[in-house]
């Protein structure tokens, strides 16, 4: 059985807004294995961002834990913290939220600044994530004289910087086309088989979600009792999940049955 | 190595940050570097007044001194004049006409000098006709405090008499003869000139110029000893010549009384004073007493000088920190803006890992950056502008009340000499000062901002649009 690298015990996060109290997380108990690809769904509101940030070190539950690679994160002091989200988090935004005044390269540079590594190190490092996306060629380029879809691959090539121990992806089909959007999620789930990147992904596209391993659901707060399987785990397999030909990880439809995958 | 690597990344970034808002920047720029300029100026200005005021303070001493030094060796002389008779250095005739206005000149027979040659106790009777040329000039001149033009004659005729005992045992002529030779026992028809006339008159040592409708020969050229910026012209010529081109025949404007001792010299005073009313008559007591004015007068003016030099320092240091405040105030409000605009990437800085002082330094960068570019920029305009922005900024160290007082001109071409010579230019040692503090207010003023933007939650910082 894989390695747990995280877990949430009775995680709880109420917050005051004009006096009133909102529960945005109840009683929440989540368990990531190493190597997992799951997608969170929900309704806007239900609390998905809010256990992101948790799980991210951005935020502290009101109780509850976040154990992340055997460390309770809600007992390291705020100035300790920016470690953790250095070396063990990787994010994925939405808006892709990249330094628009630096180039491709330098963008995927940028966590790795403080770090052990030297510069030549770093921009071999940087090099390398940016032919893991397929960008080799825009590493000059900044983020105006990229497409959405490039930008986002950035963003992805900058979350594994630091070879985090988990990647947190908040909406990264949001602001996509769907096209792309699958080509980003293909992506995530090809960094998943080829890197073992362990991803938790939240989305309330449901198309996007299925594509991930598992499938849990957000509602007030509460993770629902079901669960899904995505289609990840059979393309982990490399079978078609509609008609069980061999495929490629990256084949985006099927050879035999031509459905999507 | 950790640090350093970090600030490179920081520093690298601040200057990219820097350059993205070309605008901005190069207003924050000229507007900081406005505020270095005053810094640069002010102490180069103030350097400058000081300097001033420590030659004004030489100068006086020095004159007083050596009027001291001519009473001292004129006790027995007794001066007597009408009152035409002008300044000399050693004494200020009482009753003397204000600086600049009309003056009708009097003369009185020369028997006058037999009749006193004649009174008891006296040794020798020197007479001088002293009158104004012919020719008159309108003269501008310059002061911080407007142009003023006065018209006056254009040189000075003193006629000596050129008698070879009064040559040798009285000081009656000038001494610092810088081309030719002095006048000597029977010249007639030639002159001795200050070099100052025959710069006005492009003649030399040999040539000829026309007084009163005759010709005169220079024979000799010397030095004047007045430093002001109206400097007197004079000619020497033989009496009798003088007497005779200016039609005043048997006149005489000035008696210089040797008694036998200095014993004698109150006695024949008060028989010449009883005897010539319009004669101004000054002893060696009278000298000294006037030595005495004048060194009040001094006091006084270099007390004024004084008072405005330290009314000066308190405005400089005013002013000096209404810069100082400024700039820490313009960085301070660029950054803080800065900080709130960019609040987003701060937020993605942290999600990705930026440590609360990496955030900070980041910013500190920036704002120290600017301001070391608006050193850079303080220290041109600084250098261009000091005299302008110093002499803008700072009050005058002016003493030109003392003209209007009628004070003797010398007191107030002093004046006119401290308030001309704040020329502020600015030293390396400044400069650099200059530019430390520039870089220290530019860390100071961003300090707050930056701590600011490291204290921003990143989830919050990211939620900021």
């Amino acid at each position: 059985m894989s390695e747990l690298v995280l877990k949430t015990e009775k995680l709880d996060k109420v917050y005051k807004l004009g006096g009133r109290k909102v529960r945005a997380l109840s009683d929440l108990n989540l368990q990531i294995k190493k190597g997992d690809f799951i997608s969170i769904m929900g309704p806007s509101g239900s609390g998905k961002s809010t256990l992101l940030n948790m799980l991210g070190c951005l935020d502290k539950p009101t109780y509850g834990k976040v154990i992340l690679d055997g460390v309770d994160v809600t007992t390291v002091p705020e100035k300790r913290l920016f470690k953790i989200r250095k070396y063990k988090v990787g994010f994925v935004f939405q808006t892709f939220n990249l330094m628009p005044y630096l180039n491709a390269i330098e963008n995927v540079e940028l966590p790795m600044e403080g770090t052990k590594k030297s510069g030549d190190e770093k921009r071999k490092r940087a090099h390398e994530l940016l032919k893991m996306v397929g960008l080799s060629e825009r590493e000059g380029h900044r983020p105006h004289r990229l497409s959405a879809g490039e930008q986002q691959r950035v963003a992805i090539a900058r979350a594994l910087a630091n070879n985090p121990t988990i990647v947190l992806a908040d909406e990264p089909t949001g602001n996509l086309d769907s096209k792309t959007g699958y080509e980003i999620v293909s992506l995530l789930g090809k960094l998943n088989i080829d890197q073992g990147t362990t991803i938790i992904m939240v989305t309330h596209d449901s198309r996007m979600a299925s594509r991930a391993g598992r499938m849990l659901f957000l509602s007030d707060g509460r993770l629902l009792a079901k669960e899904k399987q995505g289609t990840h785990l059979l393309k982990k397999e490399l079978t078609c999940p509609y008609c069980g030909k061999e495929i490629q990880p990256d084949d985006m439809f099927c050879p035999r049955c031509g459905k999507e995958l | 190595m950790f640090v350093k690597v970090n600030n490179l990344g920081a520093l690298k970034r601040a200057i990219r940050n820097v350059s993205r808002r070309k605008m901005r920047t190069f207003l924050v720029i000229i507007a900081l570097g406005f505020s270095m300029a005053i810094m640069i100026s002010i102490p180069s200005g103030i350097m400058a007044n000081q300097e001033a005021a420590q030659n004004l303070t030489e100068r006086f001493s020095s004159t007083i001194s050596n009027t001291q030094e001519e009473i001292n060796k004129t006790t027995t002389l007794i001066e007597c004049r009408t009152s035409s008779g002008r300044v000399t250095p050693s004494g200020i005739p009482s009753g003397m006409p204000p600086f600049g206005s009309e003056q009708e000149e009097v003369f009185v027979n020369e028997t006058v000098a037999n009749e006193i040659r004649s009174i008891e106790g006296v040794k020798d009777v020197v007479p001088f006709i002293e009158t104004s040329s012919e020719e008159t000039t309108s003269e501008t001149i310059n002061t911080p405090r407007g142009s003023f033009t006065i018209s006056r004659p254009l040189y000075t005729i003193t006629g000596v008499s050129l008698n070879s005992s009064f040559i040798d045992n009285y000081s009656i002529l000038p001494t610092n003869i810088t081309a030719g030779r002095n006048l000597q026992a029977g010249d007639s028809g030639v002159v001795l000139m200050t070099s100052n006339l025959t710069d006005y008159l492009g003649a030399g040592v040999g040539d000829e110029v026309e007084i009163y409708g005759r010709a005169f020969t220079v024979v000799g050229v010397y030095g004047s000893t007045d430093q002001g910026i109206m400097q007197t012209r004079t000619v020497y010529m033989n009496i009798t010549d003088a007497q005779t081109i200016t039609g005043n025949a048997g006149n005489v404007s000035r008696l210089d009384v040797y008694a036998e001792s200095a014993s004698d010299v109150d006695g024949i005073a008060d028989v010449i004073k009883a005897a010539y009313s319009d004669l101004y008559v000054t002893t060696y007591t009278d000298r000294l007493a006037n030595l005495e004015r004048m060194q009040e007068m001094y006091t006084e003016t270099l007390n004024n000088a004084e008072s405005t030099l330290s009314q000066t320092q308190t405005v400089a240091t005013q002013e000096i920190l209404i810069a100082v405040a400024a700039t820490s105030l313009i960085v301070l409000f660029v950054m803080l803006y800065t900080v709130r605009e960019r609040t987003k990437e701060i937020g993605i800085l942290k999600a990705i890992g930026f440590s609360n002082w990496n955030v900070m330094s980041q910013f500190m960068f920036e704002g120290i950056l600017m301001s070391l570019m608006a050193g850079v920029v303080g220290i041109v305009i600084g250098i261009v502008g000091a005299p302008f922005l110093s002499s803008l900024l700072l009050p005058q160290v002016s003493l030109f009340s003392t003209q209007q007082q009628g004070f003797p001109r010398q007191a107030v071409n002093f004046g006119t000499a401290l308030s001309q010579s704040v020329t502020a230019t600015p030293d390396s040692q400044t400069l650099l000062l200059a530019f430390g503090v520039a870089v220290l207010l530019g860390a100071i003023g961003s300090l707050y901002p930056a701590w600011r933007a490291s204290r921003t939650s990143p989830m919050e910082a990211l939620r900021y649009e």
